[in-house]
């Protein structure tokens, strides 16, 4: 493995709440998900200062997690179980790094690393920083990164209109809620091996990461959590959703909400759920949900 | 309120919604159990029932009002394989699914069916047991939200809801205030036996069907200002009121048993049971009725006279009134009422207005 790509680069001067990298809970994202690049678009509004970027679509997600932390810190000031969220970044922009790093000291985030990687890579990138969850607008990427075993989940959200007070996660629970003994599944389909393969490795790293989630959760009491887990089933019955919901729970997280449509709109329902970050595995139930406003 | 539906069919948002509809229908089809797969709701009569219309939690409230949320969610989640008991709305649900059963049977490809959607501000984990409930009575549900605290209201509208029971007199006025029919369910002081093959549902006119007017001028003016105002404006149609829209709906479904020669069978039935008289006020809310197109199966008008003993003789799965004294006296007698809480009589208890500020010692 070439390490010269995996080259990190550490933003001086941001206050960081770690106290043990090895029990972070590691989130990536790509950086011009947290920020508005100014060379990929025209502006949309002006800068918030000279050298500082403008939030983008991943911005809410960021500010909701640093309260997470705060929050977690403010019960249990030696607390270690923690979210780290780093940036990925292509190198071949070098104007655009010191922007993002300007723009993460402007906003005051808590953000200490970007790493860089290319689209060849980036998965090697993202198991080398131990990260348990990739997030993107790009659903290419998201099915790329869960392919090899990284869970990866969809940023949601209207920019302006996401909350900044509670973090939001929302699983899609059609393929948890499955049960080999039961009337309630479709008619068996072909399943390729590597296929199957690919599902199993991600769904090891889901309940990983999910236990943790718990973890964080069970910290709150049910009301007044600055963390917010969801549970929607799209097209599937009852008894699906239910069973979704246990096993999460058997993973370790008691989801605060579920849904369960059974083919109503998903786009109204979502737009007033407003996750931060939707869970879909294989992408199956919301390749048309709109990420970005 | 009907033009909601209509109204919301923005290309775009039409074409995602067939896509999520498409989904589903090719998941329910391919099933192993022939369950009937829930409508799409642009075309469905959506009802929202709470948890605590559906089933009877009143135990588990008294928990959750004396030792909180926390207690509540744990006593809920170790009793979640036992069955909770029916509710207020439980044989309205069971009327509604015979009906649906009726429309399937006449319509195998119609989307024009009722939709229950299970509303409930209980956390998910409480969820569970409400699901287990729902099994065990083999009620077709295959909706719900269940928003751990949050508001409904938004989840109403994104469901396309035609009617919302609930005990929560807040939420109920929150959705009659954004257009949704609504109205907070009482449980009877007694049980009485109805029918199991015809859905009966009763309405009060003023402050339910039509707009509150006229019961302004009873409550501000008296009676006889009342009778003369009514028969001047005879012809002149009533503004709607928030149950109205729900009629309308109910019409539509009635309108299908008619097309295939059911009339005289139909599993359906609406009844206008009003305080007005035939002779001096009833000519008005017939003629209102006629003007938006709307039939109901039968006007009762009681000239004053109490409405329990007539609603004993009718049994309706559900009766909606906006005062008080009528649900009161309607639940004496084994019927299950519904409040309406609009208009004007809101503020009058028995007739006499409730003091805003009530004089303290």
């Amino acid at each position: 493995m070439n390490t010269d790509d995996d080259v990190k680069q550490f933003v001086t001067g941001v206050v960081s709440l770690q106290k043990d990298p090895s029990r972070a809970v590691v989130i990536a994202i790509s950086h011009d998900a947290v920020f508005d690049l100014k060379e990929e678009q025209e502006p949309k509004a002006p800068a918030a200062a000279s050298g500082v970027l403008n939030p983008g679509p991943g911005f809410p997600f960021v500010k909701a997690v640093q309260r997470v932390n705060e929050k977690l810190v403010e019960k249990n000031p030696n607390e270690t179980l923690l979210f780290d969220v780093i940036l990925l970044s292509s190198k071949d922009r070098p104007k655009s790094q010191s922007e993002v790093a300007n723009s993460i000291k402007h906003y005051g985030l808590e953000i200490t690393r970007l790493c860089f990687c290319n689209n060849e890579n980036f998965t090697s990138v993202l198991r080398s920083n131990k990260v348990k969850l990739f997030l993107s607008t790009n659903t290419d990427y998201i099915t790329k990164a869960q392919d090899t075993g990284v869970p990866a989940a969809l940023l949601y959200g209207q920019r302006g209109t996401a909350t900044l007070d509670q973090l939001r996660v929302l699983f899609i629970g059609d393929s948890l809620g499955f049960s080999e003994d039961t009337t309630d599944r479709p008619k068996d389909e072909d399943t390729g091996e590597d296929q199957l393969q690919s599902v199993q490795l991600t769904q090891s790293s889901l309940e990983d990461l999910v236990a943790l989630i718990g973890e964080m959760r069970r910290k709150f009491g049910r009301e007044n959590s600055p963390l917010c887990a969801c549970l929607m089933t799209v097209c599937s019955p009852r008894n699906v959703c239910v069973r979704a919901l246990k096993r999460l729970r058997a993973w370790g997280l008691e989801v605060d909400e579920a849904f369960c449509l059974a083919g109503a709109p998903q786009s109204r329902l979502l737009a007033h759920i407003q996750p931060h970050i939707l869970y879909d595995h294989g992408l199956q139930y919301t390749l048309d949900v709109p990420a970005l406003s | 309120m009907s033009d909601m539906k209509e109204a919301e069919s923005a290309g775009e948002l039409k074409g995602e919604e067939e896509k999520d509809w498409a989904e589903a229908k090719a998941f329910f089809d391919s099933l192993k159990s022939k369950k009937p797969r829930p409508p799409k709701p642009r075309y469905a009569v959506t009802i929202a029932v709470s948890s605590r219309t559906l089933f009877d939690m009143t135990s588990e409230r008294k928990i959750f009002k004396q030792q909180g949320l926390e207690k509540y969610v744990a006593h809920q989640q170790e009793h979640e394989d036992e069955p909770l008991k029916p509710g207020a709305a439980f044989p309205f649900v069971k009327a509604v699914m015979s009906v649906n059963a009726r429309l399937r049977a006449l319509y195998p490809d119609s989307e024009e069916l009722f939709d229950i959607v299970l509303m409930t501000n209980n956390h998910a984990q409480v969820g569970v047991r409400l699901i287990n409930s729902i099994n065990h009575y083999d009620l077709t549900i295959e909706r719900f939200c269940m928003t751990g605290g949050k508001s409904p209201i938004g989840y109403l509208k994104a469901y396309m809801t035609n009617l919302y029971l609930s005990k929560d007199s807040k939420k109920v006025q929150e959705a009659i205030g954004e257009g949704i029919a609504a109205a907070i369910m009482f449980t009877p002081d007694m049980e009485v036996e109805l029918s199991d093959t015809q859905l009966r549902v009763a309405f009060d006119g003023d402050a339910v069907l039509f707009s509150d007017e006229s019961e302004i001028i009873v409550k501000q003016h008296g009676l006889d200002t009342f009778f003369e105002h009514e028969k001047r404006f005879e012809n002149k149609p009533l503004a709607q009121g928030p149950l109205k829209c729900f009629l309308e709906a109910l019409g539509k479904l009635q309108r299908k048993f008619y097309a295939k020669n059911e009339r005289l069978n139909c599993p359906i039935r609406t009844y206008l049971v009003t305080a007005r008289s035939a002779a001096s006020s009833g000519a008005r809310v017939l003629k209102t009725l006629r003007s938006w197109g709307l039939e109901i199966d039968e006007a009762l008008f009681l000239a004053g006279a109490p409405k329990g003993p007539l609603l004993q003789k009718i049994r309706p799965h559900i009766f909606f009134d906006d005062q008080m004294f009528h649900i009161e006296g309607a639940m004496e007698l084994g019927t299950i009422s519904a409040h309406v809480p609009y208009g004007i009589g809101q503020k009058y208890n028995r007739g006499k207005l409730i003091e805003e500020n009530p004089q303290k010692q």
